[in-house]
Parts: structure tokens; C-alpha cells; sequence
């Protein structure tokens, strides 16, 4: 095992543990903070860790990816907004709960419970990654392929409420996606002859555009409209705020059985918290012993998708370390951090650089470990905090901050007109109802995606067979179209349901 | 003004200039000097950069500060550099190979050869030949030999059209009468991996890449006529007897044009005296690289020698 030597080397290094609760704490505030979510943070902060050793650039955005899926919880059972989109499964019972005096008990719950889950979903990511990496580096561009192919059709069958605005913003994510040089020929594609464009669009500045500048403008207009909208803490009328064994106990199987929802779709990149949330959710309430009360503040439905809220994080590093795939925006991020360290990402990792990565994980664990302790005594205070700061000062400093970090991560002004760009497109998505991650996470994934299937194409002379020959490749086209014809199935059926209802009326 | 006061004030005028470049150059360093590095952080020339810049400390007044521009091939960084004031603390340190390739394939106006000053070359980065560790293939010409057999029937790995690594591998076929189809991958690590994946029969990358990784690899023979000064246990494939182009990657310091010619001559004794360094020569060997030092005339007509082997290779590529 050899994640016991690296906890033991990263609890030796104060420095270390100092940068981990830092992040635990700023991850809290950020996933807190309505608008923000970890990855934008992350997308902000990247430039900084630039001057950081490896380790501590990577264990410090890492942690405030997990603290952030975290601190979501805090906004959606304290000010009935979510704040993070996984969190709004736990706004369906964790406000009402807040509404009766009890928003203490259920912060308490979101905290042992994402704890729970974080953990499981860790514990899955250092038992498994040695065994994926080991056979990840038998797989070559057709698996690969494969499983961007599940990835992809996964991410449009959870697409949102509208199927033609889901698929059309993952579509305009692949075409951004495609600016720049042909990964296989090199030549150039949507360049315009501009220079600049011929490096194709950054991650990051489009990150901080559309999540960042988007959600400010969006703001903006927000308070244009209504000015009377104060958000307030429901934590005063608490009759009790202290969470007994007796009433964690019936949200314990829930807990376990988010962990592991959430850890089996983190392994699938693409598809992140939101997801697991909404599903274990779901599960949950069909499964409970009380459904009549879910929705209408029972704990047990805060701790199921609270739990596998987090559990999603520690196996989404799975694909990401050994196969070189993001899973998610935060995985994108963290997969240029470690290109900026002279870190080779992929089978080989844990060939060259098997300590740093349990060292991570290591980081990881003790993340969970303070977001877990400062959240269960403080969580109130951090959200009285947040409420504190005025949004005509917040918002402002993000502004101007997103500027700077847009600039500092490459040195280049065209990356700042990108965000700029960027930024109005977000707003106007959110503003039409588009589905900003599904475009962000499409265009995180296509090009990883086109290049794997040229090399596939190349390596066996234009034959699709490769794909069905090679076992592997098989199973996971298998497993997308699977998914594809389950939510075909599932959409068929609700149109019935829809259909009959209307008949009957 | 008559004639005599207009010649004598023209001599006043050239004499200032000169002066004024003199003195540019004789207080030089007096600043920070910016070393622009035109790829990301974490490659081969950027290790030989940083390792300058760490070993420059008591060699130069000033520190070097690695400054990295990606983009384009390479382009993106010299396109800033070409046009920076040519005052000594502007400078790019690039893979010469990579440049002068992507020069000649690319829409650009910028002439590797004659749009800088040579300042030095502090390293060189090889590409060879690699095959996975059980492949059947024991040596170059067990390659050879089955690609004459099977025409097109092998599938080779490099790090993207365009680079180094694919130039030598053409060359290499070319060269030789045999035809592969090539996979391009993104860089040298995805290569990397997919070689020891078989995915491929055979690869070309950087002979450094070998390091920590043979186990997994097998390297058959490095592009040049003599072996490598770090890697000393490939073999060449000039000692084989096998034909090939001869197409590595000099890293190079330029410095814009018109940089004074004193200033020059001190950056290349400043880094003729950084590359004997030992300090240097350990910060390079964790990567399987080390110090190759020349001096700017010498790595001017390395770079022109190669541009010659390369251009019937690229003609084929886009422009």
C-alpha cells in the first residue's frame, strides 16, 4: 500500500497541511458563494500555482475541488440557493429543513455525510488507479476512443430539461473545440489567417469567461431587476442544532449507498456531481422507508446526495491520471497543471511519478478531514461570513480578478479577449437557457476524442472494425449505446405517460 | 550650413551612435535578462532554460528569466522575440530543429536562418528509433527487412507532423526504400506510452525518452552518425551502416537582430561558461539530456547543414 508512507510524508510537512486547510476553507467559500462554483476558483487561481512545487500547486486546487462540491451544500440548505449545480439535490429537503429551525442539523448531516462519500469514493481511487494505470497501458487510441465515445453519449442523455438546447450547446462546444491545428495534419482549421487563433482557444480563459465574467454579468442584470432580493440565514430559529447517533442512523445507508453511486459515476468521465447527486437522490427516496417525507425536509435526503455529491471526486482522477482524460472541468484544469510541472499524464504516470500521485490522494484524504471539521462546528459562521460581504464589493473584485488571471496564465492579451468573449457568451447562454456545462464539457472532450479516432483510423487503414475487434473498445462502445437506447426507452415512456395524462384529462 | 559643417556634424551624429552602442554594451547586463522559451513549461528546452538561468547565478550580474510563450509550433514565442527591442535583455532559447522546421512548413515570415542572431548552442536533444520491449524486432534491420516484406503494413509512432522526430522517421523510410504508416500523437509522453502500449511497431522520439523506461523500450539506434553523449549505450545509425537524415534539435539561443555584436559576444562566453558547468550538467542528466556546447558560427552552420538534409522531406508538407 502505498498511500501509508505518502500520509505519513505529507502529515510531516506543516507547510504542506497549512496549504491544504487554506484550500479547504477558500473551496468552502467559493462552493458557498451563489454563482461561483470550484471549478471557476480553480480556473482563477491556476496562474498562482505556477510558483508552487508540484505537489503543493496540485494537493492545493485539489482539495478545493473536493471543499467546493462541499461548500454547495452550505448555500442550498442556508440561502435556499444552490451553489453549485450538485447541490441542488440537497436544497430539496436540506431548505425546508433550514425553514423549521433546523438548518444547523441538516448542515451537520451534509457534512458526516459528504465526508462519508468523499472518502468511499478515495478509498475506490487508491485501491483501483494502481490496477486501471496497469492496464490502461494496454489500451491504445480505439479503447480510448471508446470510452470519450461513452462519455459523450452519456453527457447528452443528461443533458437538461430541453434535448435541442443540451445538444446544440455541446455541439457549439465541439465546434470552439475545433479551432486551431488539425491534431493529425497539423493543418489549420476556423483560423481566419489569425495567428493568434491558429493556437486554438485556451481551457482556461474560456473557463473564467463563461463560468466567471458570465455569471457577474448575469449578476449585473440581476440586480438591475430586483433589488429587493435578500438572501437571508435561517439558522436563528433553531430548536435544536445538535445532531444525536439515533438521528444520523436511519441517513447512514443512504451516505453508503450515495458513496458508491457517486464513486461508480465518477469513474465515467463527463459526467461529475450534478448527476450522481440527482440519481442517488432518486434512488434514495425510492428505496426509503418514509418517502412521504422526502422534499419536505427529512435528513436522510440530504445525506444521499451530499454523499455521493462528493464521492464523485476521487474516482474521477481515475481517468484523468491514467488515460490522460478529464472527467470534468476541474479535471481539465488539473491535467494542465501537471503538463506546467513537466508531468507526463497518463499509463506512464505511475511509472515516473508514483509518489507525487499518492502523495495527492494523501493531500486529498486530510482535505476531506479539515473541510469535514470546519464545516461541522462552523458551517454557520462560514455562511454569516459570506453575507457579510457586500455583493457591490464581491463581484466587482471577481471582475477585475478574472482579468488578471486570464492574462498571468499565459502572458498573452489574446487570451483576454477570448474571456471577454467568452464572458457574453456564457450570459447569453444562461440568460436562453443553454446548458453551459454541457458546452464546456463537450469542448473539454472533443478534441481528445477526434484525435483518438484518427490515430484509430490510421493504425488499422480507415477500417471501423478496430473499434469491435478490440475487446475493450467493444465493451465501451457497447456501454454508450446502451445508455443511448435506456434514455430513448425512458423518453419514449414519459412521452406515453404524458400522452395518457392528457387523454385521461 | 555649408558642406564641411554638414560632414562634421553627419561624424558628430555616427560618433554618438556609436558611442551610445558602445555603452549599451559595455554596462551590459545592468537588467534582468528575459529568456523566452517558445513552448510550455515542462519540456526538453524548457528543462535546458531553467537550467541556464538556475547555473547562471554567479556566471552573469543579473538573473535570466525564463519566460515561456507556447503556441504555433514554436512560432509564437519567436514571433515576439523577432520584433523585441534588440537591447541584449530579450533573448529566445529554442529547439533549433523544431524552429527551422516549423519555418519551413508554416506561413510565416520569419526565416530561421536569417531572422536572428546566433548567440549559442548550450544542448541537443536526438530523436532514434524505438520499438516496444517484446517486440520481435532485435535490431534496425530486422525493421527494415519486415517493412520490405510487408509494404505499408507497420504502423510508426511520433510526436506530430511537422516536429523533428517525424522529419528523421521520414528520413529514416525514405532513406532506406521502405514505406509505414505513421500515427502522430500529441507530444512526447503520449508517444511514449502508446510505444509501450504497442500500439505501434515502432517509434521515433527523443533518445532522452529512454530514461527510467527500459523495461518497457527498446531503443534500436539513435538518428545520427555518432552515438548520443548522454545515452552512450544506443547505438548510432551511422556506426550501423544505415542511411539517414541527419535531423536533431540544437538547442539554441537567439537574440533578435541588430543585438550589439559586443553584447553577443558576452552572452555566448557567459553561456560557453554555464554549459561546462557541472551544476548544469546534473540539473540536465535527471532528464537523459546534457550540455552540447557550440559556439554561435558553429550552430549558424549546423542548423544551415540541416535545413539542406531536410528540405526534400518537407517539401511534401503544408505550407
Amino acid at each position: 500500500m502505498d498511500i501509508f508512507p505518502a500520509l505519513l510524508s505529507v502529515i510531516s510537512d506543516p507547510m504542506l497541511l497549512a496549504a491544504i486547510l487554506l484550500a479547504a476553507v477558500v473551496g468552502m467559500i467559493v462552493g458557498a458563494i451563489p454563482g461561483l462554483t470550484a471549478s471557476a476558483a480553480i480556473a482563477m487561481l491556476l496562474p498562482i500555482t505556477f510558483y508552487m512545487d508540484p505537489l503543493f500547486a496540485l494537493a492545493f486546487l485539489y482539495v478545493i475541488g473536493k471543499s467546493g462540491r462541499y461548500g454547495g451544500s452550505i448555500a442550498a440548505i442556508l440561502f435556499n440557493t444552490p451553489g453549485t449545480a450538485a447541490s441542488a439535490a440537497t436544497q430539496l429537503d436540506g431548505y425546508p429543513l433550514a425553514k423549521s429551525g433546523k438548518a444547523g442539523k441538516a448542515m451537520k448531516v451534509a457534512t458526516i455525510s459528504s465526508v462519508i462519500g468523499d472518502f468511499m469514493g478515495d478509498i475506490m481511487l487508491v485501491v483501483g488507479v494502481g490496477f486501471i494505470a496497469a492496464l490502461a497501458l494496454k489500451l491504445g487510441p480505439p479503447e480510448t476512443f471508446a470510452i470519450y465515445f461513452a462519455a459523450f453519449v452519456v453527457i447528452g442523455s443528461v443533458i437538461g430539461k430541453s434535448i435541442l438546447k443540451g445538444l446544440a450547446s455541446a455541439f457549439i462546444g465541439i465546434l470552439v473545440a475545433m479551432v486551431g491545428l488539425d491534431p493529425i495534419s497539423s493543418q489549420e482549421r476556423y483560423t481566419f489567417g489569425s495567428f493568434d487563433l491558429s493556437n486554438g482557444i485556451g481551457l482556461v480563459p474560456l473557463m473564467i469567461g463563461v463560468f466567471v465574467l458570465g455569471e457577474v454579468f448575469a449578476q449585473l442584470e440581476e440586480r438591475k431587476k430586483a433589488k429587493n432580493a435578500e438572501i437571508e440565514v435561517n439558522d436563528q430559529a433553531g430548536d435544536d442544532n445538535t445532531l444525536t447517533w439515533d438521528e444520523y442512523k436511519p441517513c447512514l445507508p443512504h451516505a453508503l449507498r450515495g458513496g458508491v453511486i457517486g464513486a461508480f459515476i465518477g469513474v465515467l468521465p463527463g459526467l461529475g456531481s450534478a448527476i450522481a447527486a440527482f440519481i442517488s437522490y432518486g434512488e434514495g427516496k425510492r428505496r426509503a422507508t418514509n418517502p412521504e417525507k422526502w422534499g419536505k425536509g427529512a435528513l436522510e435526503g440530504v445525506a444521499a446526495p451530499e454523499a455521493a455529491n462528493n464521492a464523485v471526486s476521487g474516482p474521477s482522477m481515475a481517468p484523468l491520471l491514467t488515460l490522460g482524460i478529464p472527467g470534468s472541468t476541474i479535471g481539465a484544469i488539473l491535467l494542465g497543471v501537471f503538463l506546467i510541472h513537466g508531468i507526463q499524464v497518463g499509463p506512464t504516470l505511475f511509472l515516473t511519478d508514483k509518489e507525487l500521485v499518492y502523495r495527492l490522494f494523501a493531500c486529498g484524504m486530510l482535505g476531506i478531514l479539515a473541510y469535514g471539521l470546519i464545516g461541522y462546528f462552523g458551517a454557520t459562521q462560514v455562511a454569516r461570513i459570506i453575507l457579510k460581504i457586500p455583493t457591490n464589493v464581491l463581484y466587482p473584485m471577481i471582475f477585475l480578478t478574472s482579468f488578471v488571471a486570464a492574462y498571468s496564465a499565459r502572458g498573452s492579451m489574446f487570451d483576454v479577449t477570448v474571456m471577454t468573449v467568452a464572458g457574453f457568451v456564457g450570459w447569453l447562454m444562461r440568460k436562453y437557457d443553454f446548458n453551459i456545462a454541457a458546452f464546456v464539457i463537450s469542448f473539454v472532450l472533443a478534441k481528445g476524442a477526434e484525435e483518438t479516432f484518427r490515430q484509430s483510423m490510421l493504425m488499422s487503414d480507415g477500417g471501423a472494425l478496430v473499434f469491435i475487434e478490440r475487446p475493450i473498445a467493444a465493451l465501451f462502445l457497447a456501454i454508450g449505446l446502451a445508455a443511448m437506447a435506456f434514455r430513448i426507452r425512458t423518453i419514449l415512456h414519459e412521452q406515453k405517460i404524458a400522452q395518457g395524462g392528457l387523454g385521461d384529462a | 550650413m555649408n558642406r564641411r559643417s554638414l560632414i562634421s556634424a553627419a561624424v558628430a551624429g555616427v560618433a554618438a551612435f556609436v558611442t551610445a552602442t558602445a555603452s549599451v554594451a559595455a554596462d551590459w547586463p545592468k537588467r534582468p535578462i528575459n529568456l523566452v522559451v517558445p513552448y510550455k513549461a515542462g519540456g526538453g528546452t524548457d528543462a535546458y532554460a531553467r537550467a541556464i538561468s538556475a547555473a547562471a547565478a554567479d556566471v552573469l550580474d543579473v538573473p535570466v528569466v525564463v519566460v515561456n510563450k507556447p503556441g504555433s509550433g514554436g512560432l509564437n514565442g519567436a514571433n515576439s522575440v523577432v520584433g523585441a527591442r534588440p537591447d541584449g535583455y530579450t533573448m529566445m532559447m529554442t529547439s533549433g530543429g523544431s524552429f527551422l522546421l516549423s519555418t519551413m512548413t508554416r506561413d510565416t515570415k520569419i526565416d530561421a536562418l536569417e531572422s536572428f542572431e546566433f548567440v549559442a548552442q548550450v544542448g541537443k536533444l536526438q530523436t532514434s528509433l524505438m520499438v516496444p520491449k517484446d517486440s520481435p524486432f532485435q535490431t534496425v534491420q530486422d525493421v527494415i527487412d519486415a517493412a520490405q516484406a510487408n509494404p505499408g503494413s507497420l504502423r510508426w509512432a511520433h510526436s506530430g507532423r511537422g516536429g523533428f522526430h517525424f522529419v528523421g522517421g521520414l528520413g529514416f523510410l525514405a532513406n532506406n526504400n521502405i514505406e509505414a504508416q505513421d500515427v502522430p500523437f500529441k507530444g512526447g509522453g503520449p508517444t511514449r506510452a502508446a510505444l509501450i502500449g504497442s500500439q505501434a511497431d515502432f517509434g521515433f522520439l527523443g533518445v532522452q525518452q529512454l530514461a527510467g523506461f527500459e523495461d518497457n523500450l527498446r531503443a534500436l539506434a539513435v538518428n545520427s552518425a555518432e552515438r548520443d553523449g548522454i545515452m552512450t549505450e544506443v547505438p548510432a545509425f551511422g556506426e550501423l551502416g544505415i542511411p539517414f537524415a541527419a535531423v536533431s534539435s540544437p538547442v539554441i539561443v537567439f537574440a533578435p537582430k541588430g543585438t550589439p555584436a559586443e553584447v553577443i559576444t558576452a552572452m555566448e562566453a557567459a553561456l560557453a561558461e554555464i554549459a561546462a558547468k557541472p551544476e548544469f550538467a546534473e540539473l540536465l542528466a535527471k532528464r537523459g539530456t546534457g550540455p552540447v556546447y557550440a559556439n554561435g558560427a558553429d550552430a549558424k552552420a549546423g542548423l544551415t547543414a540541416m535545413k539542406a538534409d531536410a528540405a526534400p522531406l518537407v517539401a511534401g508538407l503544408t505550407k
